[in-house]
C-alpha cells in the first residue's frame, strides 16, 4: 500500500512540481507572484480539451500547441498588462494577475457553464502490476512526462549561455542590463515560459480528471504549497516541494483522514512558515538595521 | 585635441519632480581618464547612469563618437560600446567567477570571447585561482575585479567606472590605480565617480566638479597638483 500511496503522490506531486516551477520561473525573473496562475492552469487544460475532443487533435500535438497558445499570451500578458504597471505598487501586479485569473475563469464559465467536462484517456495502456502496486498507464505518462522536462529545462539552465543568462536576470536584473541584456525580453520570455509550463500541468491533469473552470484555484493553492516547502525561489526546490506535498496528501489522506487529501497543503503552508520560513532550499532573509 | 569620443550637452535629468542634473555639458576624448567630483547628490552618479541608459534625460544630448544615445535602453547603449562598473557591482552571485566575466562577452562571438578571457586572467591572475568559485564566496576587492574584467569582456569604447574604490582597502584603492594606468595605456577612455580624491588624482587626467547638477569647476589634475584644498573647497562650501 505504502509503494502505491508513493507512486499516486509522485504522479500528483509531478503536477504540483511542474506548477510550482512555473509559478517560480515568472516570481524570480519579475518578482511578481501571479495570483491567475491557477486560471492559466485551467486555460492550458481546456485548450487541449478544445483541440483533442471537438477539432480532433491527437493528444501530443494539440499538447504542444496549447503550450504554444499559453506561452504567446503569458507574453501578452506580461507586455500589455504587467510591465506598463511594473513601477506601482506590488499590489496592483498581485490585483492584475487575480483579474486576469477572473477574465480567463469567466470566458470558461461563458463557453462551458458550470458543467464538468470529462476528457478521454490519453495513455490507454493496461496497466503494469510489480507484486502488489499497479502502475497506470497515466502515472507513466505524467511521471515520464514530466521527468524529461525538467531534464531538459534544469539541463538547458545549467550548461547552456542562454542558461546563463536567464540565471544572471534573476540574480541581478540591474547587472544583466549592465552586459547588455535586454531584460525586458527575458521576463516576455519567462512570463511565456511559467504560461506554458503551468499549461502543461492543467493538459496532464485533464486525462485523470474532470475538468471545469474553477479548477485552477486548487492547484494554485497547491503550486504555493509546494513553492513555500521548497523555499520561495528555489526552482530546484519548487519541483521537490511539488513532489513532497503530492506524496504527504496520499500518505495523510490514507493514513489519517481522507478529509486530509484538501487541506494538506494549507497545513504545509502554515506548518512550514512557522518553522522554517526560508523553506528546504530558500535563503534566511536577512534584514540589516 | 581630437575630437572627443562622448560629447555631454545641457543634460537634465530628474527622479520625479526632483532634478538631480541641471544642464551639465562635459566631453570625454579618447584614451584619456575624466573624473567626477562632487558632493552627495550632486548628479555624479546620475550622470553615468544617463550616460548607460538606467536614467532618461528629460532633455538634452548624450553623443557617443557622434551618435546620439540619450534616451536608448542600457542594452542598445551597451551595444554602442559602453560598459559601466557599478558602485554596487551587481555581479551574479551564484554564478562562478568565470561564468560573471564570459556573460560580460555574451555579444561578441565566441573566440573573440576566449581571447579577452585570456587576457583578463592574465590581467587579474587571482581571478583564475578562482574562477571556479562562486562570485558571493569573493573578498570585496576581488568582486571589484570580477566587476572590472565583466565590464571589460565587452571591449568597451567607454568605460565607466562608478565609485571603483568603494569599501576597499588602501591598498586595493592603488591596485585600482593601477588598473586605470594601464587600461589608459592601452587606449581604452574611462569615465569615473570617485570620492576617493587621492585614488581619482593619481589615476585621472581630467577632473571636472559637479554642483547641484552643474559643471562648476575643471580642468587638468596635473595643473592642481598639490592644490587639492581649492578642489574640495569647490566641492563641498
Amino acid at each position: 500500500m505504502l509503494m502505491q500511496l508513493t507512486l499516486g503522490g509522485l504522479s500528483q506531486g509531478m503536477i504540483y512540481a511542474l506548477i510550482a516551477l512555473s509559478l517560480t520561473v515568472v516570481y524570480r525573473s519579475t518578482t511578481v507572484v501571479n495570483f491567475g496562475h491557477g486560471d492559466f492552469v485551467m486555460a492550458g487544460a481546456f485548450l487541449s480539451y478544445v483541440l483533442v475532443v471537438l477539432l480532433g487533435v491527437a493528444f501530443v500535438p494539440a499538447a504542444v500547441l496549447a503550450m504554444a497558445a499559453m506561452f504567446v499570451l503569458g507574453v501578452m500578458f506580461n507586455r500589455g498588462l504587467i510591465r506598463p504597471i511594473r513601477g506601482g505598487p506590488h499590489i496592483g501586479l498581485a490585483l492584475m494577475c487575480i483579474a486576469a485569473g477572473y477574465l480567463l475563469r469567466g470566458i470558461a464559465r461563458m463557453v462551458w457553464g458550470r458543467e464538468v467536462l470529462p476528457m478521454p484517456p490519453v495513455f490507454d495502456m493496461a496497466p503494469i502490476f510489480v507484486g502488489d502496486l499497479v502502475i497506470t498507464g497515466d502515472a507513466v505518462f505524467i511521471i515520464g512526462t514530466v521527468l524529461v522536462l525538467l531534464l531538459i529545462f534544469f539541463g538547458l539552465l545549467a550548461m547552456t549561455d542562454l542558461g546563463k543568462m536567464v540565471q544572471a536576470v534573476y540574480q541581478s536584473p540591474r547587472g544583466a542590463r549592465l552586459i547588455g541584456l535586454n531584460v525586458d525580453r527575458f521576463n516576455d520570455f519567462s512570463w511565456g515560459i511559467g504560461a506554458a509550463l503551468g499549461a502543461l500541468g492543467g493538459i496532464l491533469v485533464a486525462p485523470v480528471s474532470l475538468l471545469h473552470p474553477d479548477l485552477g484555484a486548487s492547484f494554485l493553492i497547491k503550486g504555493f504549497a509546494a513553492m513555500t516547502l521548497g523555499g520561495f525561489g528555489s526552482l530546484g526546490g519548487a519541483v521537490l516541494g511539488g513532489v513532497l506535498l503530492g506524496v504527504a496528501e496520499q500518505y495523510a489522506g490514507a493514513y489519517i483522514d481522507s478529509a486530509l487529501i484538501e487541506i494538506t497543503a494549507y497545513v504545509v503552508i502554515v506548518a512550514v512558515l512557522f518553522i522554517r520560513p526560508q523553506g528546504l532550499f530558500g535563503r534566511k532573509a536577512v534584514v540589516k538595521v | 585635441m581630437p575630437e572627443p569620443l562622448l560629447k555631454i550637452r545641457d543634460l537634465h535629468v530628474g527622479y520625479g519632480k526632483k532634478p538631480i542634473l541641471r544642464g551639465a555639458s562635459y566631453d570625454v576624448h579618447p584614451g584619456e581618464c575624466l573624473t567626477l567630483l562632487g558632493a552627495n547628490g550632486s548628479g555624479k552618479s546620475t550622470s553615468l547612469n544617463a550616460v548607460c541608459g538606467f536614467v532618461t534625460p528629460t532633455s538634452g544630448s548624450v553623443m557617443l563618437d557622434g551618435i546620439e544615445t540619450a534616451g536608448l535602453p542600457p542594452h542598445k547603449i551597451f551595444a554602442h560600446g559602453i560598459a559601466q562598473v557599478s558602485q554596487a557591482r551587481d555581479l551574479f552571485p551564484d554564478l562562478s567567477v568565470e561564468d560573471n566575466l564570459r556573460l560580460g562577452a555574451m555579444r561578441r562571438g565566441g573566440k573573440q570571447q576566449a581571447q579577452t578571457l585570456s587576457d583578463i586572467y592574465e590581467r587579474f591572475p587571482r581571478l583564475k585561482e578562482r574562477r571556479r568559485q562562486a562570485t558571493r564566496t569573493l573578498s570585496g576587492g576581488e568582486q571589484q575585479m570580477v566587476a572590472i574584467g565583466r565590464a571589460l569582456m565587452s571591449r568597451p569604447r567607454l568605460l565607466l567606472l562608478d565609485e571603483p574604490s568603494g569599501g576597499l582597502s588602501p591598498q586595493f584603492c592603488e591596485e585600482i590605480a593601477q588598473i586605470i594606468d594601464r587600461l589608459k595605456s592601452e587606449g581604452v577612455t574611462l569615465l569615473m565617480v570617485e570620492q576617493n580624491l587621492n585614488l581619482a588624482f593619481r589615476a585621472a587626467d581630467r577632473f571636472i566638479v559637479l554642483r547641484d547638477g552643474q559643471v562648476v569647476d575643471g580642468g587638468d589634475v596635473r595643473a592642481m597638483a598639490g592644490d587639492h584644498d581649492a578642489i574640495v573647497r569647490n566641492i563641498y562650501l
